[in-house]
């Protein structure tokens, strides 16, 4: 018995000892790349904090509207913005390294899902933001038109407009995510299909009386041309 | 086609003109022919309530911006020198508003600006076709009073150093005439106002000032009587002030405030309408020129907005504003 406990003893000291050497090295390896990331990314900070003001990027915001869609941080200047992003960029691209060194299936792939996801990721918020923008763009565009034609209810109309833009850009953006697309394009689909129904049937219905004087008048003149050809 | 033929004066009319004589031609050719004036302006008698969006607008700002005092600066009906001809034409604003409702204004300031010569004819009578009712006010006021801030973009290194402003001389004869009478719907501008109040106030927010804004919203609850709306001159000189600060630091917004300041135009229109129905020409004329006292008097609010000091604090009313604006209710209540 003694002999069966010391063999599944040094068993498991075997196995303890084989992971041990196969993992400790490319560990210490990774915390080394890691805090080493995390060095530069404060010496980076520092340079940038120092180099980059933003004050270009701040008036664009402030001049095209975008500044309204951000949070009070970024509104009131974009440089902590932009130097934190980039000081949590360079610990996050160290954590990656670290991690790949493993170099397991695993890991691989958390890697490249991480890479491969980033910039789907980064598209997706520049695609929401600009269809925030727009929507608010164009609900204004038709809130000042609707107002002086004195259409009824110009801000419901206005607000009808912001929602449809923004469905839009969240259909584009879950699209470019591969999250739900088919759930949010049938959604899109059946709106967009609504709307060109709807308004065809406004069009035809209002314009039934302008047909029919056009088809009455092309049928007169035809008459007409028919009656100067008799005498030929 | 003037310069092509190489003609010393060119006069362009309005084609709609139903008291135009041949010596209009005169008037506007002859003091660029002999006297070496550049540009001619014309100077009409006028209903008290034609020409509002120049008595509102283009005519105080205009005098205030560029120190002269031109009171017809888009009359419409003009003569021209060779060299300003080729100075127009040397120009490349004509596929802009400019070659719309904003093309009268574009010729008359680039006179102005650019210390060309000008000088005004008088012309008698200035009757026109009336205007089609459907006509969208909103594109005129867009292409005009856009052209007027654009212009004053291009120029911003001139006007904010003009401190007063001078009249340009008038040729021709002044005599009276009759004019035709305007019919005015005071209860449906008063509601245009109202209703744009309630929907546009977002919209006013980019531009006004938060105490403008709240002056504004204040007045637009007032109930809507005809006898006491009042939109006071240095409230009406701070909102375009701040438009055209708004105009120049918001340029993706640009479109969509000068469309949303119809119903405050139409504001002014009647708060101008009820306090002169009961005047005379002069008496209206007096009072344009006290309108035009006020935007000089508060022409230093408007430099500061322009270089973007966001803490100045919007004026008072001018002293004399508030003193015949007052005496102004007080004759109203009388009567």
């Amino acid at each position: 018995m003694i002999q069966t406990l010391r063999e599944v003893l040094e068993k498991a000291l075997e196995r303890l000892s084989s992971q041990i050497v196969t993992y400790i090295p490319p560990l210490l390896v990774g915390m080394a790349i890691l805090a080493a990331a995390v060095l530069l990314a404060r010496i980076v900070r520092l340079l940038f904090s120092k180099a980059f003001k933003g004050a270009g990027a701040d008036k664009f915001l402030r001049e095209s509207g975008f500044a309204a869609f951000l949070p009070g941080s970024v509104r009131s200047g974009v440089a902590p913005v932009v130097v934190g992003a980039v000081y949590w960029l360079i610990p996050l691209l160290g954590a990656l390294t670290a991690v790949n060194v493993f170099d397991t299936r695993l890991t691989s792939q958390i890697v490249e899902g991480t890479i491969l996801l980033f910039p789907k990721l980064i598209a997706a918020g520049a695609i929401l933001l600009v269809g925030f923008w727009l929507a608010q763009f164009l609900g204004r565009s038709i809130l000042v038109w609707a107002c002086n034609e004195e259409i009824p209810r110009p801000r419901r109309l206005a607000a009808a407009v912001r929602v449809a833009v923004v469905f839009v850009a969240v259909v584009v953006a879950a699209d470019m995510l591969d999250f739900a697309e088919r759930g949010f394009f049938s959604a899109f689909i059946i709106f967009a299909g609504g709307a060109v129904l709807t308004c065809g049937l406004a069009l035809g219905l209002g314009a039934r009386d302008s047909v029919h004087r056009w088809l009455g008048r092309n049928s007169v003149t035809r008459e007409e041309e028919k009656q100067l050809l008799n005498h030929v | 086609m003037a310069n092509e033929l190489g003609a010393k004066a060119c006069a362009v009319v309005d084609s709609d003109l139903r008291s135009i004589t041949p010596e209009w031609i005169d008037l506007l050719i002859r003091p660029v022919l002999h006297a070496g004036y550049d540009f001619v302006a014309p100077y009409y008698h006028r209903h008290k309530y034609d020409g509002t969006i120049t008595n509102s607008i283009v005519y105080p700002m205009t005098r205030a911006l560029y120190g002269r005092n031109v009171r017809q600066p888009i009359g419409g009906d003009f003569g021209i020198s060779s060299a300003l001809v080729t100075r127009y034409l040397s120009r490349d604003d004509w596929e802009t508003d400019v070659a719309r409702y904003g093309i009268d204004i574009w010729m008359t300031t680039i006179a102005l600006a650019e210390n060309f010569r000008v000088c005004q004819s008088f012309l008698g009578a200035k009757l026109h076709d009336a205007k089609d009712p459907g006509a969208d006010l909103s594109a005129m006021l867009h292409q005009v009073v856009g052209s007027v801030f654009t212009l004053m973009r291009e120029y911003d290194q001139l006007w904010p150093h003009v401190r007063e402003s001078e009249s340009a001389d008038v040729f021709g004869f002044r005599y009276d005439v009759g004019l035709d009478p305007i019919d005015v719907k005071l209860d449906r501008m008063l509601r245009t106002f109202r209703q744009g109040a309630d929907d546009l106030r977002e919209i006013w927010a980019l531009a006004l000032r938060p105490e403008t804004l709240q002056e504004v919203m204040v007045l637009a609850r007032q109930p809507m009587d005809e006898g006491s709306f009042h939109l006071k001159d240095d409230l009406w000189v701070r909102l375009l002030y701040e438009f055209a600060a708004a105009h120049r630091f918001k340029p993706l917004e640009r479109g969509h405030l000068l469309r949303s300041l119809t119903p405050l135009y139409i504001a002014r229109v009647a708060s101008f309408v009820i306090e002169t129905r009961d005047l005379g020409a002069a008496a209206v004329e007096d009072r344009i020129e006290q309108l035009c006292r006020c935007f000089e008097e508060m022409k230093p609010y408007l430099i500061a907005l322009w270089a973007g000091d966001g803490a100045v604090a919007p004026p008072g009313p001018p002293r004399q504003t508030a003193e015949v604006a007052g005496q102004g209710q007080r004759s109203q209540m009388e009567a």
